[in-house]
């Protein structure tokens, strides 16, 4: 059978966008969180300012940036964890699907319920593995199916072939990549639509953080993930999309972060537009 | 007035990488020099049709093979051992396809050389050998240019290949025009269509420099474009 050449250059086309992995065009993504003009001020010395973006639904976004840039900062900014830090304020809008996070009828728990997070060092509680995945939703009263739910949590957070058999046993008794998944289950077991992850790897081994990195890639089907990262490979990996934040310094030495440039993961391990960027990226400095 | 946090930074971090890359690019540099040798060579060879001088050619495509081994594990450990990410990548790549084509060219030289030696008992056509001396230089040019334009990063110079180039393609299509009218003597006929080879060879050559020049481009803009596409030319 001859095959016509231009049904097989089609195919050809195809599977050479999927090895690019290119991101939908602009238009036909959806925004999560559209990002404007914000800063953060802890006790009066300004952390971040200026910062604008979109963050889009089933997204991998990275943050990257050396230390003190305001990273980490931003990052809770989109579960309002900064709220609870005496002192600081956050000024300019973050919209969550179009309504103010930051508005006055927004409730902060119900916030974090839909926006969870996962954090640099592993953070199970001091109980078993089955109570610490119950823990949220036994708290918001999701308590229909529980089992189910947490059967779920754990195969979606890739540990519950490790754990189906002691589930009972303490969270404590895992090694330290299974603990992070588990706190990745306990974030999905209330089914947030979107996932906060600070380091999640960096306080794990190469393998452990293999697996972290492979979680990403199949949560993304279902959830939004933003990642904040030291290690820039592992954005350049995971991420569809970067945002570079560095840092500047005022007159009498204050540090405040500033976002560099925001773009396609692709587009900033390639040709960045900023040269601010290719120097981070590259390693000439930071 | 803020200054960049950038300044708390020493400069020269990743000094060993850097010296790495440079060290890449200068061989890659020798490299051309080398085929620019063989180049100049089998050009010589073909017009006093000297088959010593075509065996030196030959032999001499072992140094070049072995400067195209050394760069490309060169690229092989810098892409294993430092992951060269934005222009440290643009600028690895663009040597891993540079050094391919300058053995490409060593092996048309080659190929030139092989043919000088098969004719060598054959009455050469004194307008051809001229023919062949001009498009040699042009060739030898446009190597030049491509090699200097990469190394100062120069767009213009890169895309100023593309007009050589068409000087090259115009001599070889009155090359062939010309050996199409040799007459009926079949060993200058033969001879002739030897020399149609010889001519593709040093066609060749300068398409080789033009997609040097490309790679500079890819280099200086982060973008890949060819200069000029043979499958819809009047797109370029």
């Amino acid at each position: 059978m001859v095959i016509p050449i231009s049904v097989t250059m089609a195919d050809v086309s195809v599977n050479i966008a999927e090895q690019r992995r290119e991101l939908p065009a602009k238009e036909f993504r959806e925004v999560v969180f559209d990002v404007r003009d914000l800063g953060v001020a802890y006790s009066g010395n300004q952390a971040l300012e200026g910062v604008s973006l979109e963050i889009y639904r089933n997204f991998v976004t990275a943050f990257i940036g050396p230390s003190g840039c305001g990273k980490s900062t931003f990052i809770r900014c989109f579960n309002r964890m900064n709220d609870l830090i005496p002192g600081a304020v956050v000024e300019g809008t973050i919209l969550y699907h179009g309504e103010d996070l930051y508005g006055g009828p927004v409730d902060p728990v119900e916030v974090r319920k839909r926006i969870g997070m996962v954090f640099q060092k592993p953070n199970p509680f001091p109980k078993s593995i089955y109570d610490n995945v119950a823990f949220g939703p036994r708290v918001l009263g999701m308590t229909d199916g529980l089992d189910e739910r947490v059967e779920k949590a754990l195969h979606q957070a890739a540990l519950w072939d490790e754990v189906k058999d002691r589930l009972k046993a303490g969270a404590l008794s895992l090694s330290g990549g299974q603990q992070q998944r588990l706190c990745i289950a306990r974030c999905l077991a209330v089914e947030p639509e979107v996932i906060l992850m600070d380091e999640p790897a960096s306080a794990l081994d190469p393998i452990a953080t293999t697996r972290i990195e492979d979680l990403m890639h199949g949560l993304k089907e279902e959830y939004t993930i933003v990642v904040v990262t030291h290690n820039m490979q592992q954005a350049a990996r995971v991420a569809d999309m970067t945002a570079f934040f560095s840092v500047t310094r005022g007159d009498e030495g204050q540090r405040t972060g500033i976002l560099v440039e925001y773009d396609a993961t692709s587009k900033i391990f390639t040709q960045p537009s900023d040269k601010r960027t290719e120097d981070y990226v590259t390693g000439r400095f930071g | 007035m803020s200054t960049p946090a950038g300044a708390d930074y020493p400069h020269g971090m990743r000094v060993t990488f850097q010296e790495e890359l440079d060290r890449l690019e200068a061989n890659l540099q020798e490299e051309s020099e080398l085929v620019l040798r063989s180049l100049r060579g089998a050009i010589n060879a073909l017009e006093q049709q000297d088959t010593e001088l075509a065996d030196e050619v030959i032999a001499f495509d072992d140094e070049v093979d072995a400067r195209y081994l050394d760069i490309s594990q060169g690229i092989e450990q810098l892409l294993a051992r430092q992951t060269p990410v934005a222009i440290d990548l643009r600028l690895v790549l663009a040597v891993l396809h540079i050094n391919l084509g300058l053995e490409r060219m060593a092996d048309l030289c080659v190929t030139i050389a092989k043919l000088t030696k098969l004719t060598a008992r054959l009455e050469p056509d004194e307008e051809l050998v001229e023919a062949f001396e001009e498009m040699g230089s042009r060739g030898e040019e446009m190597l030049r240019v491509a090699m200097t334009s990469f190394a100062d990063r120069d767009l213009t110079g890169a895309e100023s290949l593309v007009d050589l180039d068409e000087l090259i393609d115009r001599a070889n299509r009155r090359v062939v025009k010309h050996v199409l009218e040799l007459g009926n003597d079949p060993a200058l006929r033969e001879w002739g269509l030897r020399m149609i080879v010889v001519s593709r060879c040093l066609e060749r050559v300068g398409d080789h420099a033009v997609d040097i020049g490309e790679q500079t481009a890819y280099l200086v803009t982060g973008e890949f474009r060819e200069f000029t596409d043979a499958s819809h030319p009047e797109d370029s």
